[in-house]
């Protein structure tokens, strides 16, 4: 029955064939939306199905999932995401510098076996270091499939053994001592709980004596950072761009605080992340990407479990809603073309899962955040529903080159702007605005932005709809970094003395308007603490009026 | 040193413990703030930042002293986790939180107080045995579980209230707006009233049978007082200052918040907002509600002092003599 519910949702997201030009989209036709703020989820269940929400996101619970696949007023879609849980060695320890070992402990974990009884089926085993939706991902790469025979055999190939007790005893001797396996509070994820459990059974198949240490989640990332564990699990949130390989596994990010948790200190796989990291364009960038996976995949220095799927459930009272393999229907696209299906217009509801935390774009990180700031605020690029790629944002064009001497190479992006962007107060977005904030996200030293404007040498709009950024270095990633940043006006950003102190959604901006003043299709009107948030139609927006 | 300048010292040490406590429990647990912000896009240089513009890289002394001083100016800072100033935070809480726990302490009260003393007044009577059954249930019965039955009666089954949240979406304006908040509200509140009630009833019918039982009320008794003039004029006064002392003991109560109920039914609260800043490690936050909480229960104690002594003045004659 699961599977089958599973198979239906499959086919529903395959079925719109049909591939909207987003480039010629026109929109938003709603007029007013809702973000509704319902946080448990028998109560989202219940308010899409009294039609008080229109859309739910980020449905988990494989039981939820299987009730609203028995409604017919309501559309499930499902896609992969890019999400990645992953049990990681410590490898500046013994036995986890072993390379078999880490092998065939990959070995004794039954992933599907995970999938299934864990999540229903509503999850994805994982043995690739970027999940299958990521446009860089490399399907061919050395995997260690569920087989405890070929992991003794392997370890055995390697000069180990076992003793009376079954135990497992390293080539030297030495019987392997017990280690900790650190994983969340059950009652913070009861899965993860759980799925640690069945990894320390599956290790102590292979003769490996596993506890489980339970621990607060600041507690987990404190020993992580500080290097003071054995094994750990732990999830991430992955991007489109497989740069976070760099951040994951590269030597010099190795250090206190630093995302190499396991301490891979590989110089084959460094050359090839400096590769991606450093990637003149698309086609470098993309065998780059291969490569790493493929020596990940043989070097093991964490182990993919799982990614999880995204599940979205909308009414069909609307129509119009746009979605593809790789994107369920909550997306901007969707909200510039949804309309009710039959009947006069009427304000969109949008289950928000969590109180927005802080409608500050200079210092928002929570997801929920920004699906409200991702509607208040463009970029100068966006992204391809269908397959993920650059589509054209605030700029209409862009080149990408390679300048400077042999010694000193850097990166020169130029963005040519669209005629006619506004503010939604009215005043005109200009390249000013576009320099103007490059320059402030770095002299302010935003940590959000750190990162991506840190190498950016100069930038420059030698005329209104021009703009040139220099960046050190050369790399096709420079193109997403910058391209990805929330540009805000000029007028506004001046008086930003601090990222941490502006209070945009509660500054008076005049005309009812806050200082939350994008170029966005939809404008801030008001955020009720506990109870939604509302936006309307900017009618400046540049996809507008619906008929050119 | 008088009795009042001896209090107040009292009180204001007690304050200064637990500012001190506050200041040393959140920073002794283990984790600091800027390790949960887990994100591939932050590098160890861009967490070092986050931690700089908190104010985290500074010695222990220069922060307990900027949190002495941002406490007793009522500038808790900002929030780690909102980024919102916490006076802020709470200042859009508190009514929600004072509403709600405030209407279900004057219900259950005065539930309570009237049943309490209908169960004195005939011992061993059908009324006393009622209250002390429905009493002890409603002293005992877990809350969460109380909320969801009275969810999905009266939420989903026969959908006479709203399922969630303060208001409705859009809010109305003008007078509806308060006819929507009270509909919004009247199902937690019944919910602790209902929960809240049995103690004050068994409180309540305790102390007044201990005073229909003393020697006074028997001698008023026997003089041919009317019964109600017995019960109300004279028991029911002499048991007016413990519950005075009640009231206003519980109303640090009505600012913590119930955060049960308010997860429960989606409200936005106090209560939610301590919970959700500890587990956050959001030192701010905590630290501010926490504050405020410590000021309002020690302003209470003093005030249920005095008033006490206004209500009863022997305690205050006592007191002369105690000097």
């Amino acid at each position: 029955m699961k599977a089958l519910a599973l198979l239906l949702l499959s086919l529903m997201t395959a079925l719109p064939a049909w591939a909207i030009d987003v480039e010629s989209l026109r929109g938003p036709r709603l007029e007013e939306l809702y973000f509704v703020i319902v946080r448990d989820s028998d109560a989202q269940l219940l308010a899409l199905e009294r039609g008080t929400t229109h859309l739910v996101t980020d449905l988990i619970r494989p039981v939820d999932i299987e009730r609203l696949t028995r409604r017919d007023d309501v559309v499930l879609s499902l896609t992969p995401a890019f999400h990645m849980m992953e049990m990681g060695f410590n490898l500046r320890r013994s036995p986890w510098d072993r390379q078999e070992l880490r092998q065939a402990i990959a070995s004794v974990i039954d992933r599907e076996g995970i999938v299934r009884d864990l999540f229903g089926g509503y999850a994805l085993a994982l043995e690739t270091f970027l999940p299958p939706i990521s446009p860089y991902f490399e399907e061919q790469v050395p995997r260690f499939g569920h087989d405890v025979d070929e992991a003794r055999n392997l370890l055995a190939r390697s000069g180990w053994s076992w003793d009376g007790s079954n135990r497992l005893v390293d080539p030297s001797g030495a019987p392997l001592e017990p280690v900790r396996l650190l994983s969340p509070l059950a009652q913070v994820s009861p899965t993860t709980a759980e799925l640690a459990q069945r990894l320390a059974l599956a290790m102590e198949s292979l003769g490996l004596p596993v506890t489980v240490d339970p621990l607060d989640f600041p507690v987990l990332v404190e020993r992580l950072n500080s290097h003071d564990f054995d094994l750990f699990l732990l999830a991430w949130s992955l991007t489109r761009d497989p740069d976070n390989l760099f951040s994951f596994f590269h030597s010099s990010m190795d250090v206190k605080n630093g995302y190499n948790i396991p301490g891979l200190r590989d110089a084959g796989l460094d050359a090839i992340l400096e590769r991606l990291r450093f990637a003149p364009d698309e086609t470098a960038a993309r065998q780059a990407a291969s490569e790493a996976q493929k020596a990940l995949a043989e070097l093991v220095p964490v182990i993919p479990l799982y990614s999880r799927y995204s599940v979205t459930a909308h009414s069909k009272a609307w129509t119009g809603f746009i979605s593809s393999e790789k994107v369920t229907p909550d997306n901007l696209w969707s909200l510039l073309s949804i309309e009710p299906a039959q009947g006069p217009m009427i304000p969109f509801r949008w289950n928000l899962g969590e109180e927005p935390r802080n409608l500050n774009p200079l210092a928002a990180g929570s997801a929920y955040d920004w699906q409200i700031l991702g509607l208040l605020y463009e970029s100068l690029l966006s992204v391809d529903p269908y397959d993920l790629s650059d589509r054209p944002g605030l700029a209409e064009s862009w080149t990408l080159e390679r300048i400077g001497e042999e010694d000193k190479r850097a990166t020169r992006l130029t963005f040519r702007l669209r005629p006619d962007l506004f503010w939604h107060d009215g005043k005109p977005l200009t390249a000013r605005d576009v320099a103007f904030t490059l320059e402030r996200l770095k002299a302010l030293e935003v940590p959000r932005f750190f990162d991506s404007v840190r190498d950016m040498a100069s930038v420059n709009s030698p005329d209104e709809r021009t703009v040139v950024v220099t960046m050190d270095q050369v790399s096709f990633w420079h193109l997403h970094n910058i391209g990805g940043l929330p540009i805000l006006p000029a007028h506004i950003l001046e008086k930003v003395d601090s990222w941490r102190d502006w209070q945009p959604a509660t500054t008076d901006h005049g005309e009812g308007l806050t200082e939350l003043v994008g170029s966005g299709p939809f404008v801030f009107r008001e955020y009720r603490p506990g109870q939604y948030v509302r936006l309307t139609r900017f009618d400046r927006y540049w996809r507008l009026p619906l008929e050119p | 040193m008088t009795y009042w300048s001896r209090r107040l010292l009292g009180a204001l040490a007690v304050l200064f413990a637990v500012l001190a406590l506050n200041f040393a429990l959140f920073r002794l647990m283990p984790g600091d703030p800027v390790t949960s912000l887990v994100d591939p896009r932050f590098s160890p240089e861009a967490k070092e930042a986050l931690s700089r513009a908190y104010g985290l890289d500074r010695p222990l002394g220069e922060q307990f002293l900027l949190y002495l001083k941002q406490t007793v100016t009522f500038d808790f800072g900002l929030s780690f986790v909102s980024g919102r100033p916490v006076w802020q935070e709470l200042r859009d809480r508190l009514p929600h939180t004072v509403a709600l726990s405030g209407s279900a302490l004057v219900l259950a009260g005065t539930m309570g107080t009237a049943l309490g003393v209908a169960a004195a007044r005939r011992r061993g009577g059908a009324v006393e045995r009622v209250v002390l059954a429905a009493g002890a249930l409603s002293f005992s019965f877990p809350s969460f579980f109380l909320q969801l039955l009275l969810l999905l009666a009266f939420a989903v089954l026969w959908p006479l209230f709203p399922l969630r949240g303060s208001v409705s979406v859009p809010a109305p304006q003008g007078a509806a707006f308060i006819a929507d908040y009270l509909h919004h509200l009247a199902l937690p509140v019944l919910s602790l009233a209902l929960l809240g009630f049995g103690s004050w009833a068994l409180y309540v019918r305790n102390l007044m049978v201990k005073i229909l039982g003393s020697e006074p009320l028997f001698l008023a008794r026997a003089k041919g007082l009317p019964e109600p003039v017995l019960l109300w004029r004279h028991a029911f006064r002499t048991a007016l200052p413990p519950l005075l002392t009640l009231i206003l003991l519980s109303l640090p109560g009505l600012l913590s918040g119930a955060v049960i109920t308010e997860t429960v039914f989606s409200l936005h609260g106090v209560g939610r907002f301590l919970l959700e800043s500890i587990q956050g490690q959001d030192y701010p936050a905590a630290g501010g509600a926490f504050y405020l909480l410590a000021l309002v229960t020690v302003t209470s104690n003093v005030l249920a002092d005095l008033a006490y002594g206004l209500a009863d003045p022997r305690i205050r004659v006592d007191r002369r003599k105690g000097q």
